[in-house]
């Protein structure tokens, strides 16, 4: 409270030691290293050091934006996925019957709980040509691995892996979305009702516009977990073919322990950082300030 | 009244697509992992079926199954209880502070959040090198408190601002210091978010992969670690890989049942707190 206040600080002090050395050390020591033409051992500050080197590589590599490109994609697919058929599950959830409603909620939760590495190997056996599930369904319309290559296209990969993220990640967009759709005061879709108002109409005009705090939280959190996918496509493609599904995460992993080429892996992770926060940064900070603004009481 | 049973059909269908989605593919891993090997590229597939141990057998016995989940278990259960620990501390730390640095450091710690893994894991790797911590339990379980501890700390201190007043007012007329008022009053109104707190935790830790992949050695490597051996391989054995996809999703899709209250309280306090 006073001056010298040292209680607060010293409760603080493990989770910021903590911080500090596992985040922000790391952090900074990846980017001086990424000045460097650095693979493992020792480092010779004088003959290694490359300036912006690793960079300007980076931008003439081909490699590069494919998986910015593909990193970008994946998001705006997820995103766009985990939005549309979470608000669709999470209406269908709040018409049932309040007594049917908490036994559907833990197995629709279910895939929240599979690790992803898990969830890519799952859908890798789904997106099997021999004896898939998915292929097996395809073919009562008729359709085989001609028409849809799956993990074997280079054009139609990226889809699965969307598939797989959006099978993850819808649970929790209705858990979230369930939660506001609660808080909604009934009175609100009675005085709809009353005025005639159509199902389609009560959702545009009432419960879209109360949910935006949480399609914001969603976004954030959605959005970054999906900019940084990397066990997924790990376990699904590997980043194949002919790096269709190359992540940025998984393209610095790859130079990082496939070649033992740190300083570039560093450039390019320095670089997942910096769409990281171009992308979300301004949805961080505008949530930011509104949680400041209402949240804390101190 | 027709328009009625049209949407209750309607709701019934929608309903049941739903589930099957959420379901089968679980299901699919689940019962392969009990099938012989012919069966498991059946379709469509068997819903009778002979269970075999087999797969089981092998990764428990041949492989080192038993060894990683042995080791799974030391890894979440460590960095669990010490992010609970020293998470909750910050929190309260954070909510009897007056200055202005409770914003500060609060924004800071969310700000975390937007790091992605990668950018912290490679320079970490080499870092861990240079000091000899690679291979062992330290730099996995570190790295999952780095992730955890700032996340139990934001969610604990939700609640905590959520505690009415008076009580720490009220235990301060009764002479009880700060640190007493945590231990006596604060921390047993807290389980419900030391409850979300852990099960988000050990969810993380149980089933993170980047980390342990590349901390790890033969002796400590995690149930995720195994299983990604299995994916990268050139051609899949399906009922192996199955059998241990099993042994890592079936202990904490249980605890998330059993959990489920928690789970939910967890994950929506962002959300309505935003």
């Amino acid at each position: 409270m006073e001056r010298g206040d040292f209680l607060p600080f010293l409760l603080l002090l493990p989770v910021m030691l903590v911080v500090f050395f596992v985040m922000f050390l790391p952090l900074v020591y990846g980017i001086v290293i990424s000045l460097f033409d650095y693979h493992m051992g020792d480092l010779d500050f004088g003959r290694d050091f490359v300036g912006l080197g690793n960079y300007i590589r980076m931008m003439q590599d081909k490699v590069f934006w494919k998986s910015t490109v593909n990193t970008l994609y994946f998001t705006a697919g997820a995103i766009a996925g985990d939005l549309f058929f979470g608000t669709l599950v999470s209406v269908w959830i709040q018409s049932l019957n309040e007594r049917i409603r908490p036994i559907i909620r833990p197995i629709v939760t279910i895939p929240l709980l599979v690790s992803p590495i898990i969830i890519g190997l799952i859908w890798k056996y789904m997106f099997n040509i021999n004896g898939g599930m998915v292929y097996w369904i395809l073919s009562w319309f008729g359709l085989g691995a001609e028409q849809f290559p799956g993990l074997a296209g280079s054009s139609t990969a990226m889809f699965c892996a969307i598939v797989a993220h959006w099978w993850q990640v819808i649970p929790f967009v209705v858990i979230v979305l369930s939660s506001g759709l609660v808080s909604i005061p009934n009175d609100y879709y009675e005085a709809a009702e009353m005025d005639g108002a159509s199902f389609i109409q009560k959702f545009f005009k009432i419960s879209l516009p109360s949910l935006m705090p949480q399609y914001m939280v969603i976004l954030l959190f959605n959005g970054v977990d999906a900019i940084k996918v990397f066990d997924i496509i790990y376990a699904l493609t590997g980043g194949g073919p002919n790096n269709s599904t190359m992540s940025l995460s998984l393209y610095a992993y790859k130079n990082a322990f496939d070649h033992f080429d740190m300083g570039y892996a560093m450039a390019i992770s320095n670089a997942t950082m910096l769409i990281s926060f171009l992308v979300f940064g301004i949805v961080f900070v505008r949530y930011n300030a509104k949680a400041r603004k209402e949240g804390i009481k101190g | 009244m027709k328009k009625k049973t049209r949407t209750r059909i309607l709701q019934i269908i929608f309903g049941v697509v739903v589930f099957v989605i959420a379901i089968l593919p679980v299901y699919m891993i689940v019962s392969s992992s009990l099938k012989p090997t012919l069966l498991i590229r059946k379709m469509p597939p068997e819903f009778v079926f002979e269970p075999t141990w087999t797969h089981y057998l092998k990764i428990f016995k041949q492989g080192s199954f038993l060894s990683y989940f042995k080791n799974s278990l030391i890894v979440a259960v460590t960095s669990t209880a010490v992010s609970i620990l020293i998470g909750s501390l910050a929190a309260y730390g954070l909510a009897i502070m007056k200055s202005d640095w409770a914003n500060r450091i609060t924004g800071f710690l969310t700000f975390s959040k937007l790091l992605p893994a990668i950018t912290i894991m490679i320079p970490l790797y080499v870092m861990l090198d240079k000091v000899q911590l690679l291979g062992g339990f330290v730099g996995v379980i570190l790295s999952h408190i780095a992730i955890n501890a700032p996340f139990t700390t934001w969610l604990v201190l939700g609640f905590i601002q959520d505690l009415p007043q008076d009580l720490f007012e009220a235990a301060k007329l009764d002479g009880c210091t700060r640190m007493k008022i945590f231990w006596r009053v604060v921390f047993p109104l807290l389980s419900p978010a030391i409850g979300s707190a852990v099960l988000l935790s050990l969810q993380y830790s149980w089933n993170e992969l980047m980390f342990a992949m590349q901390f790890t050695s033969m002796k400590s490597y995690t149930l995720t670690v195994g299983v990604s051996r299995f994916v990268g391989a050139i051609s899949v054995d399906w009922g192996q890989s199955s059998a241990a996809a099993t042994v890592v999703m079936l202990p904490i899709i249980l605890v998330g049942f059993f959990l489920q209250k928690y789970l939910v309280s967890g994950l929506t306090a962002g959300a309505v707190k935003g």
